[in-house]
C-alpha cells in the first residue's frame, strides 16, 4: 500500500513540487541578502550615516538582522509551516494579512485577463484557421503578431496618457475591492485586463490557430467530414474540443505567469497587487514580506501547473489511457 | 545573428542544408519582412555604434529642450534637450546588445544543460531538472529584477540577469527532443561503437536539434528586448544616462502632455524590432521545418 | 495597412466597452462619496507612496514625516516664514548663562485619546529620544542636554552643557514629537496618539490612510472633517485624477510634471525648498585633499547651467545656507562665476595637469541627479578634471554615502530652518555626520561653537556668514542650487500654505469648498 502511494505519480509529483519550492526559498533569501543595503538604510536613507552605533545594533536587532543567517532561514522557514508569514514593520501588518488585501486583486485581474484573451484570441484563432493563407488568416495572425510585439507597458502608458483628458480615471478614486465596490472594481479592472489580455491573447490565437490546422488534418475529422457532419458543428464540436488541450496548456501556462508578471500593469494603473507587494518589499528591503510573497506566487504557479496537467489529463483521452 | 552562424549548417534530420533554408526564408512573406526589420534597425544600431549620428545620445542642451520633430532634430528633443533621434538609436543599439549578449548566455547555457540533462539521465538530469524547475516557478519578471538589484549595474549584468531567466526555455526545449534521439538507431549504434558520450552529443546530438535551437533563438530575441524595455521601465534596467528604451517611455510618460514625440518614437522602434524579430522568428521556423510551415 | 484594418476590428469591442464604462463613471461619481454625508469636508491629497512608518521618533521619509506632522504636536513650531513659534510650549525662557531653558506649557493641551499632555510626557519623550535604544533619529538634537526636569505638570526645565541657540528650533522638528508616557512604540505603530491636529482611522497598505479631525486639538479647530491620502505610485495618474476631480491636493517635485497639471487647468503654487543640490567632495580622499583641486572643480562649473540644464531652470543658485533669515550669498566665493583660466591656475598650483574625481550618483533618488551629473562632467572636462560617474541604486547609493566611501556625491540633502541644525552635523570635527562631510577645520569648530552659543540674532547671522564663507573659500563643498516643490490645488481648496521645509502641518488650516 505504502509502497504504491510512493511509487504514484501524483506522490512523484508533489514531491517534485515541494523541491522546486524549497529551491525557490533558497534563491530568493540569497538573493535579497545580495543586494546591497538593509532595511535599517532604506527606512532611514540618509539619515542612517547620523546613527551611533549603539542606535544602530537596536535597529538590527529590531528587524532581526543580527542573527546569523542560517538561523534566520531556517526560522523564516520554520514559521511558514506554522502558517506565520512573517510581518511587515512598514505596513505594520502580517505579510498573511497583507497578502490576503493584495492576492485577491492580482487573481481577479489574471482571471478577467484569461477570460478576455480566450473570447479575443480563441476566435481569432479559429478565423484564422478557418482558411489558412487568405486575407483574414492574415489579419488574424498580424493582430497576433501586434500582440506578441506591443510591450504591456507601452500600450498601459499610452492608453493612460490618451485616456488622460477624457475625464474616465477610475482609478484615480482609489482601490476598490470586489466585494465592496463591485461596479467601481469591475471599471478600474477594465484596462488593466484589457492590455494584459492584448499581449496574452496573442500565444492563445496562435495556439488554437495551430491546434485547429493540426487535429482537422486528422484522420477522424477527415471521415466526419466525408460523412457529411456539417462543417459549422465540426468545427465547434470536434475539433475545438480536440484543440482544447494544447489551448489549456497554454492558458494555464498564461495564468501562472500573470500571478507574477502584472507588476507592469498593476504599477502603471495603481492597482495594488501582489506583484507590487514585491517591489515595494524590495525597495525597503523588507526581506520577510519579499520572500514569504514570492514563495506564495510560486506556489500559485506550481499548483497551476499541477491543475492544468490534471485537467489536460480529463480533457485529452490519450493521455488517460497512457 | 552571431548565435545563429555559430551552428552552421545543420545537417539535420530535415535534410535541409543552412542555405536552402535562408532561401526558403527569403522565400516566405514574414521571414522577408522580417529580415528586412530587423536589417533596418541593425543599420540603425551601427550608425549610432559608429558615431554617424550628428547628435551625441548624451548631450544636454538647455536651449534645445522640448523641440517638437523637426529637420534638424527628426524626432524631436527631450526635457533635457537631448536628440530623441540619437537617444532612439543608442537605445535600440543598447537593447539589441542586451538582448544578444542574454540569448547567447542562455543558449549555450540552456544547451549543455538540455543535451547533457537529456542524454545521461541520471542525477545530473535530475539535478538540471531541479534547478529549471526553481527557475520556471521563479516569476520571471521578479527574477530578473531582483538579479539585476543584487549586482553593479551595468548593461552586461542586465543581459546576464536576463539569460539566468531564459536558460531554463532552452534546457526545456532541448532536452525533450534529445530523450528521444538517445534511442535513434544511429545514436545507439554510435554508443556501441564506444564512441565518448561527449562526442556523441556533439557530433549527433547537438546537429540534429539545431533546427530547434535556432528557432528558439529568434523567438527569445524578441523576448529578451521586451524583457529588458520592461526592467528598465521599472527603474532596474540599463542605468542612465545610457538611454534603453524602456526608460526612455518611462521618462517620457510625465510629459506625454507637453512633448508626445519623447514617447511615440522610442515606442514605435521598440515595436518595429520586436515586430522584426518576431516575424524572422516565424519565417525562420517556415524555413527549417516544413512541417510546421502554414500552421504557426 | 494590413495592421490597422484589423487593429479597428478588435478596437470596436474594446471602445464600446470603454465608453460604456465611462458614461457609467461620469454619472456615478458623486456617489463615491464613502461618508454620504455632503456636509462632510474630506480632503483627498494624493500622493506616490506609503509611509514606511507612522512612528515619528523614526520618520524621516518624506510622506512618513508629512503624515507624523499632522498626527503628533511638538514643543515649538515653525510658522509659514520658518521662524520657531510656541507649540505645545506656550512661552520659554533662558537662563542668563544661557545654560537654563524654562519652558512653559500649554493648559489644556491632550493628546488624540483625551489624556492630558503635561510635563512627565514631555520628560519622558525627550529622555526617550535620548536614550540610545530608542533609536531615534534627532538624538543628537539634544545632544547638549545634560537634564531635564518636570517641576510641576506645567513645567519643563532643561539643563545645558553649553549654550544652545539653535535648541528651540531644533524642537520644531517633527522628530521631536511629544509622545504620551503611557504609550510605546509597538502601540504608536499601529494607533497613534498624538496632539496633532488630526487622528489617524484607518490605514490600508499600500492604498490609503485616512485621517478625521482631532477634537482634543489644543489649536484652531481644523475646517476640515478629515482627510484621505490615497496612494497612487503613477505621478500622470495623480493628474489626472485631479482633472476629474477625484484628488484634491498635491505635491511634485518635478517642474514638468507641474507644468502638464497646470495645463489641465489645475492651479499649480511653488515654494522655494530649504533643501540643495550639491557636488558633496570628500577632502580626506584622492586628488580632493589638495584644496586646490576642489578651488579647481568650484571655478569650473556654472551652477546655472546645471540649473538650467537638469533642473530646466527651476530654482536658484545656492550657497551653503538656504534658510531665507540665514541665507549665504551665492556670489561669495573665490569664483562667483564660472571661470576656467582660474580653474587653470589651481589646477597648475595643485601641480597637477589632469584629475580623476569619482563621483556616486544616486539612480531613482530624485528625478535630476543623473543629468546634474552628466552636465558637472561635461563643465569639468573643460578644466582636464575627468569627473568619473558611478550611477548606483539608491539602496547601493545611501550605503556608499552613509560609509563616506566616495571621493564626491551628486546629493541632494535636506536643509534646516536654522544654520546650526543644517551644518552643526556636518562640519564640526565632532558632529555625527562629519565623516560623511570629509571636511574639517578648527576654524570651523570654532565658529560653529560660537554661532550655537549667540543669542543675539544679529550676531548669529554674522557668524554664519563667516561659515558660509568658510565653507566657500576652502572650496568644502560645491553648492549648487535649490529647487522648488510644486503644490497642486483643484478649484475650491483654500488656506493651504506650502512650506520650504515641504511639511504639510497647513493642512489643518485647509478647507474645501
Amino acid at each position: 500500500m505504502i509502497r504504491r502511494i510512493i511509487r504514484h505519480r501524483l506522490t512523484r509529483r508533489l514531491a517534485t513540487a515541494l523541491g522546486t519550492l524549497l529551491g525557490v526559498a533558497i534563491l530568493v533569501f540569497i538573493m535579497l541578502r545580495a543586494i546591497p543595503g538593509d532595511q535599517v538604510t532604506a527606512q532611514f536613507g540618509l539619515e542612517a550615516a547620523g546613527l551611533t552605533e549603539a542606535q544602530r545594533a537596536q535597529l538590527e536587532a529590531y528587524y532581526g538582522l543580527d542573527r546569523p543567517l542560517v538561523v534566520q532561514f531556517f526560522s523564516w522557514l520554520g514559521n511558514l509551516f506554522s502558517g506565520n508569514l512573517g510581518f511587515s514593520s512598514r505596513a505594520q501588518m502580517s505579510v498573511a494579512a497583507l497578502t490576503a488585501q493584495s492576492l485577491p486583486v492580482t487573481v481577479e485581474l489574471a482571471v478577467l485577463t484569461i477570460v478576455l484573451s480566450l473570447l479575443i484570441g480563441v476566435p481569432l484563432g479559429m478565423l484564422s484557421a478557418s482558411k489558412p493563407n487568405s486575407l483574414r488568416d492574415g489579419l488574424g495572425q498580424t493582430v497576433g503578431l501586434a500582440g506578441l510585439s506591443i510591450p504591456a507597458f507601452l500600450l498601459g502608458s499610452s492608453l493612460l496618457a490618451w485616456l488622460a483628458g477624457s475625464g474616465f480615471n477610475p482609478n484615480g478614486l482609489g482601490y476598490a475591492s470586489l466585494t465592496q465596490q463591485p461596479w467601481l472594481n469591475l471599471q478600474q479592472m477594465l484596462l488593466p485586463a484589457v492590455v494584459l489580455a492584448f499581449g496574452i491573447a496573442a500565444p492563445i490565437m496562435r495556439t488554437t490557430r495551430t491546434a485547429v490546422l493540426e487535429v482537422r488534418s486528422l484522420d477522424f475529422i477527415r471521415t466526419a467530414r466525408a460523412k457529411g457532419v456539417p462543417v459549422r458543428r465540426l468545427q465547434w464540436r470536434h475539433v475545438l474540443g480536440n484543440a482544447l488541450v494544447p489551448i489549456t496548456t497554454m492558458t494555464g501556462l498564461q495564468f501562472g505567469y500573470l500571478l507574477g508578471g502584472a507588476i507592469v500593469v498593476e504599477q502603471i494603473f495603481s492597482l495594488p497587487g501582489i506583484g507590487r507587494q514585491v517591489l515595494i518589499g524590495i525597495q525597503q528591503k523588507e526581506y520577510a514580506v519579499v520572500q514569504s510573497t514570492v514563495l506564495i506566487i510560486a506556489t500559485g504557479f506550481v499548483l497551476v501547473n499541477l491543475a492544468t496537467d490534471a485537467l489536460y489529463r480529463l480533457i485529452d483521452p490519450r493521455v488517460r489511457v497512457s | 545573428m552571431s548565435v545563429v552562424e555559430a551552428t552552421p549548417a545543420a545537417t539535420s534530420s530535415n535534410g535541409r542544408s543552412g542555405r536552402a533554408a535562408f532561401r526558403m526564408l527569403l522565400r516566405s512573406p514574414a521571414g522577408l519582412v522580417g529580415l528586412i526589420l530587423v536589417g533596418l534597425i541593425a543599420l540603425l544600431c551601427l550608425a549610432s555604434a559608429l558615431h554617424l549620428l550628428p547628435y551625441d545620445p548624451l548631450l544636454q542642451e538647455a536651449s534645445q529642450r522640448m523641440r517638437p520633430p523637426s529637420s534638424e532634430h527628426w524626432f524631436g528633443t527631450d526635457r533635457f534637450g537631448r536628440d530623441v533621434f540619437a537617444r532612439v538609436a543608442a537605445g535600440v543599439a543598447n537593447s539589441a546588445r542586451i538582448a544578444l549578449v542574454a540569448v547567447a548566455f542562455s543558449t549555450l547555457a540552456g544547451t549543455i544543460g538540455g543535451i547533457v540533462s537529456g542524454y545521461l539521465r541520471g542525477a545530473s538530469d535530475a539535478a538540471i531538472s531541479g534547478v529549471t524547475n526553481v527557475l520556471f516557478a521563479f516569476p520571471p519578471l521578479l527574477l530578473a529584477l531582483t538579479l539585476a538589484s543584487v549586482f553593479a549595474r551595468t548593461w552586461f549584468t542586465i543581459a546576464v540577469a536576463i539569460a539566468v531567466v531564459y536558460t531554463p526555455i532552452f534546457i526545456r526545449v532541448t532536452r525533450g527532443p534529445v530523450l528521444t534521439l538517445r534511442e535513434i538507431d544511429f545514436v545507439r549504434s554510435a554508443r556501441a561503437t564506444g564512441q565518448s558520450p561527449a562526442a556523441i552529443m556533439a557530433r549527433h546530438i547537438l546537429p540534429n536539434i539545431a533546427s530547434i535551437i535556432i528557432v528558439q533563438v529568434t523567438l527569445s530575441l524578441s523576448w529578451a528586448v521586451l524583457t529588458e524595455a520592461s526592467l528598465s521601465f521599472l527603474g532596474l534596467g540599463t542605468p542612465p544616462p545610457a538611454p534603453s528604451l524602456g526608460s526612455m517611455v518611462y521618462e517620457a510618460r510625465t510629459l506625454v502632455a507637453l512633448a508626445p514625440w519623447t514617447m511615440i518614437f522610442p515606442g514605435l522602434i521598440m515595436v518595429v524590432l520586436v515586430v522584426g524579430l518576431n516575424l524572422l522568428g516565424d519565417g525562420v521556423r517556415d524555413a527549417l521545418d516544413p512541417q510546421s510551415r502554414g500552421k504557426r | 495597412m494590413r495592421n490597422r484594418t484589423h487593429l479597428s476590428r478588435l478596437a470596436l469591442p474594446v471602445a464600446g466597452l470603454l465608453s460604456a464604462a465611462l458614461a457609467l463613471t461620469s454619472c456615478g461619481t458623486p456617489s463615491n462619496d464613502p461618508t454620504d454625508k455632503p456636509t462632510e469636508q474630506i480632503l483627498v491629497v494624493g500622493t506616490t507612496s506609503d509611509p514606511d512608518t507612522l512612528f515619528p521618533w523614526k520618520a524621516t521619509q518624506f510622506f512618513a514625516v508629512n503624515v507624523a506632522q499632522n498626527l503628533y504636536g511638538t514643543l515649538t513650531e515653525f510658522d509659514a516664514d520658518l521662524n520657531v513659534v510656541p507649540g505645545l510650549a506656550e512661552s520659554w525662557e533662558t537662563s542668563a548663562d544661557g545654560l537654563t531653558v524654562t519652558f512653559k506649557l500649554r493648559p489644556g493641551a491632550k493628546f488624540a485619546d483625551g489624556t492630558d499632555c503635561d510635563s512627565t510626557d514631555v520628560k519622558h519623550s525627550l529622555e526617550a529620544i535620548q536614550n540610545e535604544a530608542t533609536a531615534a533619529v534627532a538624538r543628537s538634537s539634544l545632544a547638549t542636554v545634560t537634564k531635564i526636569e518636570a517641576p510641576d505638570a506645567s513645567t519643563v526645565v532643561l539643563t545645558l552643557s553649553v549654550p544652545d541657540a539653535g535648541l528651540p528650533s531644533n524642537l520644531a522638528v517633527i522628530n521631536m514629537a511629544i509622545l504620551s508616557s503611557e504609550d510605546t512604540e509597538e502601540t504608536l505603530n499601529t494607533k497613534p496618539n498624538g496632539t496633532g491636529a488630526f487622528v489617524l482611522t484607518s490605514r490600508q497598505p499600500n492604498q490609503s490612510l485616512t485621517l478625521a479631525r482631532n477634537e482634543h486639538y489644543w489649536g484652531a479647530k481644523p475646517p476640515l472633517d478629515g482627510i484621505e491620502f490615497r496612494i497612487i505610485p503613477d505621478e500622470t495618474s495623480i493628474v489626472s485624477a485631479m482633472q476629474s476631480g477625484n484628488i484634491n491636493l498635491t505635491t511634485f517635485d518635478d517642474p514638468l510634471v507641474a507644468q502638464s497639471a497646470e495645463a489641465a487647468g489645475l492651479t499649480v503654487r511653488k515654494t522655494p525648498q530649504l533643501s540643495y543640490h550639491v557636488l558633496q567632495l570628500n577632502a580626506t580622499r584622492g586628488a580632493l585633499v589638495d584644496e586646490n583641486v576642489r578651488l579647481a572643480m568650484q571655478c569650473a562649473i556654472d551652477r546655472q547651467e546645471v540649473l538650467d540644464t537638469a533642473a530646466q531652470g527651476e530654482g536658484e543658485v545656492t550657497g551653503p545656507i538656504t534658510s531665507p533669515a540665514y541665507r549665504s550669498d551665492p556670489k561669495a566665493r573665490p569664483c562667483p562665476t564660472r571661470d576656467l583660466a582660474k580653474a587653470a591656475q589651481y589646477l597648475a598650483q595643485s601641480g597637477l595637469s589632469e584629475v580623476t574625481v569619482n563621483a556616486i550618483v544616486s539612480q531613482g533618488e530624485y528625478a535630476t541627479s543623473v543629468n546634474e551629473a552628466e552636465n558637472l562632467k561635461a563643465q569639468l572636462a573643460e578644466a582636464h578634471i575627468n569627473l568619473e560617474l558611478e550611477v548606483l541604486e539608491s539602496g547601493a547609493y545611501v550605503q556608499r554615502w552613509i560609509d563616506a566611501d566616495f571621493e564626491s556625491a551628486v546629493a541632494l540633502n535636506g536643509g534646516r530652518p536654522d544654520p546650526d541644525g543644517m551644518y552643526g552635523r556636518y562640519f564640526p570635527s565632532t558632529g555625527n555626520l562629519n565623516k560623511v562631510a570629509g571636511y574639517s577645520s578648527p576654524t570651523l569648530d570654532q565658529l560653529f561653537a560660537q554661532g550655537k552659543s549667540e543669542s543675539d540674532p544679529a550676531e548669529r547671522a554674522k557668524i554664519y556668514t563667516q561659515i558660509s564663507n568658510e565653507l566657500e573659500d576652502h572650496a568644502v563643498w560645491i553648492w549648487l542650487f535649490t529647487s522648488y516643490s510644486y503644490t497642486v490645488t483643484t478649484a475650491g481648496v483654500t488656506g493651504y500654505t506650502p512650506m520650504p521645509n515641504a511639511s504639510a502641518q497647513y493642512l489643518r488650516s485647509t478647507s474645501i469648498a
